[in-house]
């Protein structure tokens, strides 16, 4: 070894200076990222050309999670595909729940009372706070930050905790139905919300006096990851991505559905479109979601007890205690179950702000019980797109963060 | 509305102070060994406890009234279900887990009942839909979550496997009875 | 045809009459059925219109209409930043010919959707770069979402080993 390491280093000092500086033949090269990184959260593959350290070419490998969610649904009832959207993106299920059975009332042109929607609402951004405490924690560990993605998980976990006393389960809430919700604000939820919503406010200030204006964290998102406004455009990007870059499209103001044109609350923008303003457009957007939510309460408050669900006879389940002992009742179960409602015959697409962007879905019905044609928008894969386009010459190392601020999530994006 | 569109504020120029690590990572320090010493005062004197870690299988947490665990079968104080083998919750469920086959029992107190009755757990996705379509009360989402098993075969749960007490259900069966009158007077469980 | 007071519909009847094949706006949604092999041209004629704008392309998704002719639907959803205002444009295809000019050189967004719906329907798009499957691997044997795709269809096993 000794004499190896001695006769290259002579070679090398006997090598004439024109020749050090020749071509040395270098190629580059494809590093496989992917499918299971840690850095992957969902499962995507990432096919990196690179020179050096710089990316040359990336190419996305998606479809891991492909689980056939569009032809699963083509194949029970309108009311059955609601679990699955469930399990579209995990951190947000309720978005989707209420994107799907929003465009099913569109197309039967069913109203609800206004107590559901406000109830929609709170579900609603309490959903888009885990989601964005979730990206913005996850980024941290990424980026080796243990402790703050501690603080924003526990603060996940508090609003989870909600979202299992209200609905029954902490991720598939499996909540909202065609024409309603599943049942009224428990007794106890405006308390305990109140009181979670104080603590997630604690742990977002330690959360940002540990991060915001620390140095290695601001290091590595300053600048990395840039997409240009008129890229975001041509590329539909959507939600905290495009508000970015200073387009305050958001649906929540631009087309209000449920009840956003009553509620007080800002659309933040950021200036350049680094991951250093997704960050700092997400840390904004929870705040204020965590407003929307008080004054969801608020207004649950006022308005008092009273009915959830619509009384539209096509998508209404009877009241369980008349199921019991009356026989028009009894029937009328039988038929909500069995087929549930008739969908008239056409088209209809309903867009929602989702955590990620504009979540729409595109429904077609041919008349029957069944659905011909679910087809979801995901913004996880159509932000994910332009990710090449972001990454053009950029180092390695800035892909965990552009990827975490993407905030792909599998189970959307692969559907 | 009011509301309107602000611009988030971004740190263009990071101070001297950032600048030099070692004044942020005290302030850091502070954070973080505040809440070490909250989490260790509340663990050591048990109580205000704000930390989230539970030691599973000796302490538990409980799980609000709506919580949905694995589908079981109502059991009436003689052993037999109280279901009748209608097959709604079959029609139901989305993933078709459930799987029934009806009997009949000449002059008993309620005639049909389902001669076998399966779930097969590692399809069921604990969607509640059976639950919400039972007219009879019959199947009902418990409390119990920890059926992990080492194969397959054994997440079919059979009939005698799924029947549960009435009284040991109590609390589901009182959350979901809530909304039984829904449209004729407000239920309790409301604000 | 009609308008249904859309100024999107409106423009299109008036500058490129002879693609419109039918117009609806059921439920608010203004919807235009064109002439597949002028596609590009509605698309373009939508986008570049002072007035109409319409530079986001938000949706491109595929419909099967089994047995009626022609068989395959694709829809665009159209979205106006400047104006907030949306349009769905509507192309069939027939079985025989599943095929449609690639809207990538208008919309670079609508390569992963092309992606997409070919992968899971078999429309081919014309001068698509790169027109591989996006969801599926490569050795999948068929389209999943046309109608005629059984859902218990097995695929054969794949990979080293098989």
């Amino acid at each position: 070894m000794a004499g190896g390491r001695n006769s290259l280093t002579e070679r090398v000092l006997d090598t004439p200076e024109d020749d050090l500086e020749r071509d040395l033949h270098t190629e580059h090269h494809v590093l496989n990222m992917g499918p299971s990184h840690p850095a992957t959260h969902g499962t995507v593959k990432f096919l990196i050309e690179l020179d050096g350290e710089t990316i040359v070419a990336l190419d996305i490998q998606v479809g891991y999670l492909h689980r056939g969610f569009e032809k699963e649904c083509e194949s029970g009832t309108w009311y059955q595909a609601i679990p699955y959207t469930d399990r579209l993106n995990y951190n947000s299920a309720i978005l989707a729940n209420i994107g799907y059975c929003m465009a099913v009332e569109k197309l039967l042109e069913v109203d609800v009372p206004e107590r559901c929607l406000w109830l929609r609402v709170l579900a609603c951004e309490l959903s888009r706070v885990g989601d964005h405490l979730t990206r913005c924690g996850a980024a941290c560990l990424e980026l080796a930050a243990m402790t703050p993605f501690l603080y924003g998980i526990e603060a996940r976990e508090l609003v989870w905790d909600l979202q299992e006393l209200l609905c029954g389960a902490r991720v598939t809430s499996n909540y909202i139905r065609i024409g309603g919700v599943k049942h009224g604000l428990p007794a106890d939820f405006a308390v305990a919300c109140r009181e979670s919503i104080a603590k997630v406010r604690a742990l977002l200030d330690d959360f940002e006096a540990v991060v915001t204006s620390n140095r290695i964290f601001v290091d590595r998102l300053k600048g990395t990851g840039m997409l240009s406004k008129e890229d975001c455009i041509r590329y539909a990007v959507t939600g905290p991505l495009l508000r970015a870059v200073g387009e305050p499209l958001d649906l929540r103001k631009d087309q209000p559905y449920l009840v956003y044109d009553e509620i007080d609350f800002d659309v933040p923008i950021g200036e350049v479109g680094d991951n250093y303003d997704r960050y700092l457009v997400c840390m904004e957007e929870v705040q204020q979601s965590l407003r929307i939510v008080e004054q969801c309460l608020d207004k649950l408050e006022k308005l008092g007890p009273g009915p959830v669900n619509s009384e539209d006879p096509r998508v209404r389940w009877p009241a369980k205690g008349r199921v019991f002992n009356q026989m028009e009742e009894l029937i009328q179960q039988f038929k909500s179950v069995t087929e549930g409602p008739r969908v008239p015959e056409g088209e209809g697409y309903l867009a929602i702000e989702s955590a990620n962007g504009e979540l729409g879905f595109y429904l077609v019905s041919d008349g029957s019980a069944v659905p011909y044609k679910v087809r979801c928008r995901p913004p996880s894969l159509i932000n994910l797109a332009p990710m090449p386009l972001m990454l053009k010459g950029a180092l390695l190392a800035d892909l965990i963060p552009t990827f975490d601020f993407i905030n792909m999530v599998g189970g959307e994006c692969d559907r | 509305m009011p509301g309107s569109v602000i611009k988030v504020k971004r740190q263009e120029k990071i101070g001297w102070l950032e600048r030099l690590y070692v004044p942020m990572i005290i302030k850091g320090l502070f954070v973080t060994g505040g809440h070490f010493f909250r989490n260790l005062r509340g663990f050591v004197t048990g109580k205000n406890r704000t930390d989230f870690v539970v030691q599973y299988p000796e302490e538990r947490v409980d799980y609000p009234s709506a919580f949905r665990g694995m589908p079981v079968l109502v059991a009436l104080d003689d052993g037999l279900p109280k279901c009748v083998a209608c097959g709604l919750c079959e029609f139901a469920c989305p993933t078709d887990c459930i799987s029934i086959v009806p009997g009949e029992l000449e002059g008993a107190r309620i005639e049909r009942y389902p001669e076998a009755f399966d779930i097969d757990m590692s399809r069921c996705m604990y969607c509640g839909l059976c639950e919400e379509a039972c007219p009879e009360e019959a199947i009902v989402m418990s409390r119990e979550v920890e059926i992990s098993t080492y194969d397959r075969q054994s997440m079919i749960f059979e009939k005698e496997n799924l029947l549960v007490h009435e009284n040991l259900l109590k609390r589901r069966i009182d959350f979901i009875r809530g909304d039984y009158e829904r449209d004729r007077e407000p239920p309790k469980s409301d604000v | 045809m009609e308008d249904h007071g859309s100024a999107a519909l409106r423009s299109l009847l008036e500058v490129l009459p002879d693609t419109v094949l039918e117009t609806h706006a059921r439920l608010g949604d203004a919807t235009a059925c064109v002439d597949p092999t002028r596609i590009l041209t509605v698309l373009r004629h939508l986008r570049d219109e002072p007035g109409l704008e319409f530079d986001m392309l938000m949706d491109l998704c595929a419909v099967d209409f089994l047995g009626s002719e022609p068989r395959f639907e694709v829809v665009y959803h159209l979205y106006s930043l400047a104006h907030k205002h949306r349009v769905r444009i509507k192309a069939r295809v027939p079985e025989a010919a599943p095929e449609i000019d690639s809207a990538v050189s208008l919309y670079p967004g609508a390569n992963w959707m092309e992606r997409e719906v070919f992968d899971l329907y078999g429309v081919r798009f014309t001068d698509h770069p790169d027109l591989r499957r996006l969801l599926l691997y490569e050795e999948f044997e068929g389209h999943p979402l046309r109608k005629d795709y059984a859902k218990e269809k097995r695929q054969p096993l794949v990979g080293p080993g098989n």
